[in-house]
């Protein structure tokens, strides 16, 4: 099985140049401007960029709560990928579930296709599987319940 | 959401044979044996698989002590569901604000 079986995996055709769209995601004044869902302001964002590196963000969502994340850089290979892990960190400091994140950018012309795919297991438990994904396995169990 | 039950659901899930036991049981609740039958493993293999999926809160016991069919508990899997969706979401949403940025980013 590819790892983008066993991954959530986002994909989008960005119409600029890789080296910049490189820049907006490791420039912490541009990430600061883009991150986060639509309304959310990013009020703090303390990013380290190199492998081994620590980041962390405070986001403000639209209703004025406060969202604080945290990982660390595993991979940054200008301008083709990074990698970092992510967690959800709760007011009292406590880290929710962490997951690895490897975004890709590959020129296609002079635009860019970004691809990020997000693991959610912190094991290679089951790596052999060809058979499904726990991500269809899960889009299948969805199906299931709202039956 | 609950962090540690989500570890303990991906984990579960991050296993094929598990997988296959949940599908088979979202067609049904099934006794041990019949859970055993389509795979080339020992029974005890198979009530070790049982195990983590209970302990996930995935399957739930029945209660007559020789039958004990096992049963899909769906709550678990509904919080994976929604945190994969919101995931998604965040990343989309993301992505239509950094393309809004990289447009201006051009202008320059």
């Amino acid at each position: 099985m590819s790892v983008a079986d066993r991954d959530l995996v986002v994909s989008r055709l960005i119409d600029a140049p890789r080296d910049l769209v490189f820049q907006a995601w490791t420039d912490p004044g541009q990430v600061a401007r883009w991150w986060g869902p639509k309304g959310f302001v990013t009020i703090a964002c303390d990013m380290d960029i190199r492998p081994g590196g620590a980041y962390w963000f405070v986001m403000r969502s639209p209703e004025g709560t406060d969202h604080r994340k945290r990982g660390v850089y595993r991979e940054i290979v200008a301008p083709e990928r990074i990698a970092f892990t992510f967690a959800w960190e709760a007011a009292d400091g406590t880290l929710g579930h962490e997951t690895l994140v490897t975004v890709t950018f590959d020129a296609v012309d002079d635009k860019t296709r970004l691809t990020l795919r997000q693991g959610a297991f912190d094991s290679v438990a089951g790596r052999d599987d060809h058979v499904i994904g726990w991500t269809s396995c899960l889009e299948r169990f969805g199906n299931y319940m709202t039956q | 959401m609950m962090p540690n039950r989500l570890d303990h659901t991906f984990a579960a899930l991050a296993d094929p044979t598990r997988r296959a036991i949940l599908a088979r049981l979202a067609t049904g609740e099934a006794t041990v044996t019949e859970l055993a039958q389509p795979f080339d493993i020992s029974l005890p293999a198979i009530s070790r698989h049982l195990k983590v999926l209970e302990r996930a809160g995935l399957i739930a016991r029945g209660r007559e002590a020789q039958w004990r069919p096992r049963s899909l508990q769906a709550e678990p899997l509904k919080e994976a569901v929604d945190w994969l969706q919101q995931y998604r979401e965040f990343w989309e949403q993301s992505l239509d604000r950094l393309e809004a940025h990289m447009a201006e980013v051009k202008k320059r």
